[in-house]
């Protein structure tokens, strides 16, 4: 009985130490990856998915828009770009331009990223904002926008960092989009914001036809297109 | 082979063709940041908002321009980019790039940058000689870096203000300074000493219509996502040419000012955490 009663408290103090140690790293790992170290693993996911012959344009934008919804802080990044019109909302309009903006920038940003072909990304340095964001310097190789400077502001929350602003070659897309935003919601109400948001989810923005850009190998290389399709 | 000019980097990054300037001599200038931080009217409060007191009147020439792209430019260049393999447009592409090489070595003694007024030496010889006058660009496989100086970013590197953003029917997005830059870099582009006006204008049109048969793809896609056209071009504009004037490079005046995008305030902040 006192031996099975040991045993149990060996286990039992065997389990609480082992789930120390899991919660210590669980809670450690997160925020022991540095902000360059996601960007540089970040790129290298994108150009896999990117490069990858055997998927198709749908396949790729939709894990590139499940990818940026692990990289991108799109809360943040809607209070943002809403600037001061933010606290003037109430909670239900504050989630339902969360959710809408979310989706519009999940898709607009793989969207975009479809069109970039084959390139590198080389992370140049990491600067450390005043208060507390960093930002990551990167240069696109290759292709079309040969040398450009892409710079991504990062924020840590709950132990992890995550992207809160694109700057490409200097102009910030938060910047931008606030500046967009600004005019619809002075214009026409922050309503008519959210029906824009949400007309412009519901026709995802992509090329009507396969852009020269986005080399179409699926269909040359023996795999065709509607075969992967089927799939879905 | 292929030609980062800045017009297609933007192009790319934001989609305006407009944007691209229709002469050789590429539009210059931009109103700067910095500028628009100290006069303080061209801000409101962090919102990075561009001065623009004549928006009515800028916004019916940004209209003209989108009609005559809608009309002219985009269909002519859509035929062209059919007739055309992509390899001779950007050979184009590249010729034209190649012609304002003395315009940016010019800009880069005048701004005292004699590191890229080296690299746009060698790029002009070497593109010149092994590129066949410029159709073909070795010099980047050599590792020469691009530059792109031009007079409206000579006059913002000597502290001369952007203005209000201004649209100019057919060249686009542009404000005094840039304007003044663009005017002074055509004037003084080779080019412009023993060719007639009409040789000029034609070329002009063709490095206009090669440019946007270029970015096709980009500028229908950026059309598509905007929420308000004008003022994604006017922003994207702005804040491009101020990024070019400062070299790209963060400029510590310039810190607070990015503060305020990015933190609306402290309150906000832990209610939302």
């Amino acid at each position: 009985m006192r031996e099975r009663c040991a045993r149990v408290g060996v286990l039992f103090a065997l389990a609480c130490g082992l789930g120390a140690a899991a919660a210590a790293l669980a809670s450690e790992e997160p925020s022991g990856v540095r902000p360059r170290q996601i960007i540089e693993t970040s790129a290298q996911q994108v150009l896999a998915i990117l490069r990858d012959p055997a998927r198709t344009q749908e396949q790729r934008i939709a894990e590139l828009e499940k990818l940026a919804y692990d990289r991108f802080d799109f809360r943040t990044m809607t209070r943002l770009v809403l600037s001061r019109s933010w606290k003037k909302l109430s909670a239900e309009q504050q989630d339902d331009f969360v959710e809408q903006f979310t989706r519009y920038l999940a898709n607009d940003y793989s969207s975009r990223l479809d069109r970039y072909e084959q390139q590198d990304v080389t992370v140049l340095d990491e600067r450390a904002e005043p208060r507390g964001d960093v930002t990551v310097r990167t240069r696109m190789q290759g292709g079309e926008v040969d040398g450009a400077i892409i710079d991504y502001r990062m924020r840590e929350r709950g132990g992890t960092w995550r992207i809160i602003d694109v700057v490409i070659e200097g102009i910030s897309l938060v910047a931008n989009l606030r500046d967009q935003f600004r005019e619809v919601l002075t214009r026409e109400g922050p309503e008519k914001l959210l029906e824009k948001l949400r007309e412009k989810n519901a026709a995802p923005v992509e090329s009507p036809a396969p852009s020269a850009l986005a080399a179409p190998l699926p269909d040359w290389t023996g795999r065709p297109a509607a075969a992967t399709l089927r799939q879905e | 082979m292929d030609r980062p000019s800045p017009s297609r980097l933007i192009a790319l990054a934001l989609g305006f063709a407009l944007a691209a300037p229709p002469l050789a001599a590429e539009p210059e200038g931009a109103r700067t940041q910095i500028a628009a931080a100290e006069a303080s009217t061209d801000w409101e409060g962090g919102e990075r908002l561009v001065w623009d007191p004549l928006e009515p009147m800028n916004r019916g020439i940004f209209q003209f321009n989108e009609t005559l792209d809608a009309w002219l430019l985009e269909p002519v260049a859509t035929g062209w980019d059919r007739v055309l393999p992509n390899r001779v447009q950007r050979c184009i592409a590249n010729f034209f790039t190649h012609l304002v090489l003395p315009v940016r070595f010019a800009n880069d003694l005048l701004q005292l940058k004699p590191v890229k007024a080296f690299d746009d030496t060698g790029r002009f010889v070497t593109n010149s000689l092994i590129g066949v006058g410029g159709l073909f660009d070795p010099a980047t496989r050599f590792g020469i870096p691009k530059h792109d100086e031009d007079f409206g970013q000579t006059l913002g590197h000597w502290g001369v203000p952007a203005g209000p953003y201004l649209v100019l029917p057919i060249l686009g997005p542009s404000n005094p300074r840039d304007t003044l830059g663009l005017a002074v870099d055509s004037v003084g582009a080779i080019q412009s000493f023993f060719l007639s006006l009409p040789v000029l204008a034609s070329a002009g049109a063709v490095n206009a219509i090669n440019d946007r048969s270029l970015t096709l793809e980009q500028v229908r896609a950026e059309r598509a996502s905007a929420f308000d056209f004008y003022a994604a071009v006017r922003n994207a504009y702005s804040q491009y040419r101020a990024a070019r004037v400062r070299d790209r490079e963060i400029e510590p005046k310039r810190e607070s000012v990015d503060e305020d995008l990015y933190y609306l305030d402290d309150e906000e902040e832990d209610g939302d955490a």
